[in-house]
C-alpha cells in the first residue's frame, strides 16, 4: 500500500515518478477521506489536536507578518494615487489587493511553510522510526488516521486564519492611511463599494485550495521521506519548495478564475 | 493561594527570562557569525566555491524547482502576473490604465521582486541550510569539527554567507528580470493593452536607483535569510523529528523578518510618502 519512490534513473524520469506518486497519493488520499467521512470513523480528536496545533504555530507569525505588508501596501498605494490625483481611491485598491492576494497568498506561506513543514517532519519522522508500517500491519489505514485528518485541519485553520489576517491587514493599511493625512471616510467608503462578498468567498476559496496543496504535498513528502535524518531534512526542504510553488500557481490560476466562477459586483 | 500566584509570577518570570537567554543566545550566534565572515571565506574558498554552485543550482531534482534558479524564476513570473492583473484593474477603476507600466516599474522594483525572490530563498535555499546543519548537529558532526580543531561557527556558517552573498546577486536579477516580463504579459498579452503604452511608461518610471536599491534590500534578505536558516540548523535538538521542525521555526522566523526588515527599508529609502520623480508631481 505504500509508496515507494524508485531507484533514480535522470532528473527528468524522477520528476516524472514524483509527480505521478503524488497524483496517485492524492487521489488516495481524496478516497480515504470519503470512506472516513462516510463510514463515520474520521478521527476527531486527531483532527482537533493538529488544528489546535497548527492555528497555534501559524496564528503569530501570520499577523507579525501582515502588519508591516499592510503598511506597505498603504504607504505605496496611498502616495501613487495621491500622486494620479485619486486619493479617494486608496480604499478600492486595498479591497482589491488585501481581501484578493495579500491575505490568502500570507495563509498559503504560513500553512505550507510553518504547517507543511511541521506535518512532513511527523510523518517522516513516523515512517523512519517505521511507525506506519506497524500501523498498516495493524490494519490501521495511515490515510486515514494520519494524512486525512491533517489536510481536514490544515482546511478549517487556513480558512479561519484567513479571516483574521484579512482584518489585520485592513485595519493596518487604513491605520497608515489616516496617519498620513488620508480621510478615513473617503477610505471606508470606497472599500465598501468595491468589496464584495464574491471577493471574500474566493479569498476563502483560495485559502481553502492552499491548505489541500501545503498538506497533501508535505504528508506525501513525509511519508516517502527515507535515509535518516538528512533524508527527512532533504524532504522538509522539497515539500516545502513544492507547497509554495503550487500554491503561487494556484493563487495565479484561482484569479483568472474569478470572473467566471464568482462575476464581480457591477461594472468597475 | 497567595502561593500559587508566586508560583505563576515566578513561571511567568521564569520564561520571560528563557525568552532573553534564547534571544541572547541567538543574537550572539550571529555576531560571531558576521565577525568571521572577513577570514573565513578565504580560508576555506573550496568550500565557498561549492557551496556557491550548490545554491545557484540546487540539487537539482526537477519536481523540487529545478534549482534555487528555477524556484525563484517561477515564483517571481507568477506573483508578477498578479501585479499586472490586480494593478490593471485597480487602474481601470479611475480609468488610468495606460499607467499600467508605472506598476511594474515601482512595486516589482521596490517591493515585490525583492520579498518573493527572498522568500523562495528561504524555502529553497535557507530550508536546505537548516537540513544540513541539523543533519549535522544530530549526527555530532559539529562536534567531530570542534574535535579536529575546526571551528565549527565559522566553517558551517560564515562560508554559507559568503556563499549566498556571491549568489544572490544573479538568483535576484533572474527573478527580477522574471518579474518585468510576467507583468507585462498579464497586461499585454492578458489584458490586451497596447505594447507601445506600456513600455514607454515602463521606461518612463524605472529609475536606476530603484534597481540598485531593491538589489540592496535582496542581498539583506539573503543574509538575514542565512543567518536565521543556519542557527536553527546549527542548535537543532530531537532526532530526525527535530531536524524537520526546526525547518519549520526557522522558516517561520525569516519569513517574518524579512516582511519587517522590508519595512523598515522601504521607508528608509523611498520615505512615507515614494514619489515618483520622472512623473513630475511632487
Amino acid at each position: 500500500m505504500a509508496l515507494e519512490t524508485p531507484p533514480p534513473r535522470g532528473p527528468f524520469a524522477d520528476a516524472a515518478a514524483q509527480a505521478g506518486m503524488l497524483v496517485v497519493f492524492s487521489v488516495r488520499t481524496a478516497r480515504a477521506g470519503a470512506r472516513a467521512l462516510l463510514g463515520r470513523r474520521l478521527s476527531w480528536r486527531e483532527c482537533l489536536e493538529q488544528s489546535w496545533f497548527l492555528a497555534s504555530v501559524s496564528t503569530l507569525p501570520a499577523v507579525l507578518m501582515t502588519i508591516p505588508l499592510g503598511v506597505l501596501v498603504a504607504v505605496n498605494i496611498g502616495s501613487l494615487a495621491g500622486q494620479l490625483g485619486a486619493e479617494s481611491y486608496a480604499g478600492a485598491v486595498v479591497a482589491f489587493v488585501v481581501v484578493g492576494q495579500a491575505a490568502p497568498l500570507v495563509c498559503a506561506l504560513m500553512i505550507s511553510g510553518v504547517g507543511g513543514s511541521a506535518i512532513c517532519a511527523d510523518l517522516g519522522s513516523r515512517k523512519l522510526r517505521e511507525e506506519t508500517e506497524a500501523m498498516e500491519v495493524m490494519g490501521l489505514s495511515t490515510m486515514e488516521r494520519l494524512v486525512v485528518p491533517r489536510v481536514l485541519a490544515a482546511i478549517l485553520v487556513t480558512v479561519l486564519l484567513n479571516g483574521v489576517v484579512m482584518a489585520i491587514g485592513i485595519s493596518a493599511t487604513l491605520f497608515v492611511h489616516v496617519l498620513l493625512g488620508g480621510s478615513s471616510g473617503g477610505f471606508l467608503a470606497t472599500l465598501t463599494t468595491y468589496s464584495d462578498p464574491g471577493g471574500f468567498l474566493m479569498a476563502e476559496i483560495k485559502a481553502g485550495t492552499f491548505a489541500v496543496l501545503a498538506a497533501v504535498v508535505s504528508a506525501f513528502k513525509g511519508l516517502t521521506a527515507k535515509g535518516g535524518p538528512s533524508g527527512l531534512g532533504d524532504a522538509v526542504n522539497e515539500a516545502v519548495v513544492m507547497a509554495f510553488v503550487l500554491v503561487f500557481v494556484a493563487n495565479t490560476v484561482l484569479t483568472e478564475l474569478h470572473p467566471l466562477l464568482l462575476p464581480p459586483k457591477g461594472e468597475f | 493561594m497567595a502561593d500559587l500566584l508566586v508560583r505563576a509570577a515566578r513561571r511567568r518570570t521564569r520564561g520571560l527570562f528563557d525568552l532573553l537567554v534564547a534571544w541572547g543566545v541567538q543574537v550572539t550566534f550571529y555576531f560571531r557569525a558576521i565577525a568571521s565572515v572577513p577570514f573565513a571565506p578565504a580560508r576555506y574558498r573550496k568550500h565557498v566555491a561549492r557551496l556557491v554552485a550548490e545554491i545557484s543550482f540546487g540539487s537539482a531534482s526537477l519536481l523540487a524547482g529545478g534549482g534555487t534558479i528555477g524556484v525563484i524564476f517561477a515564483m517571481s513570473f507568477v506573483a508578477s502576473t498578479q501585479v499586472g492583473l490586480e494593478g490593471y484593474r485597480g487602474l481601470d477603476l479611475i480609468g488610468l490604465t495606460p499607467m499600467s507600466g508605472l506598476m511594474s516599474a515601482m512595486v516589482n522594483t521596490r517591493e515585490l521582486a525583492p520579498l518573493v525572490a527572498s522568500i523562495a530563498l528561504a524555502a529553497k535555499v535557507g530550508t536546505g541550510f537548516t537540513a544540513q546543519l541539523g543533519a549535522m548537529r544530530i549526527s555530532d558532526e559539529i562536534d567531530a569539527l570542534e574535535s579536529m580543531a575546526v571551528r565549527s561557527l565559522p566553517f558551517l556558517v560564515s562560508t554559507r554567507m559568503a556563499a549566498a552573498f556571491i549568489s544572490v546577486v544573479p538568483l535576484y536579477l533572474v527573478g527580477l528580470f522574471a518579474s518585468y516580463i510576467a507583468t507585462r504579459v498579464a497586461v499585454v498579452n492578458l489584458q490586451g493593452q497596447s505594447g507601445g503604452t506600456y513600455d514607454f511608461y515602463f521606461q518612463l518610471l524605472l529609475a536606476p536607483s530603484d534597481v540598485g536599491l531593491s538589489l540592496v534590500k535582496a542581498v539583506v534578505f539573503a543574509m538575514l535569510v542565512t543567518l536565521v536558516h543556519c542557527f536553527y540548523g546549527y542548535y537543532a535538538t530531537g532526532g530526525p523529528e527535530g531536524v524537520g521542525r526546526a525547518a519549520g521555526r526557522a522558516l517561520r522566523t525569516s519569513i517574518v523578518a524579512i516582511t519587517f526588515v522590508d519595512m523598515l527599508l522601504t521607508l528608509l529609502f523611498w520615505g512615507l510618502s515614494p514619489s515618483l520623480p520622472a512623473l513630475g508631481v511632487q
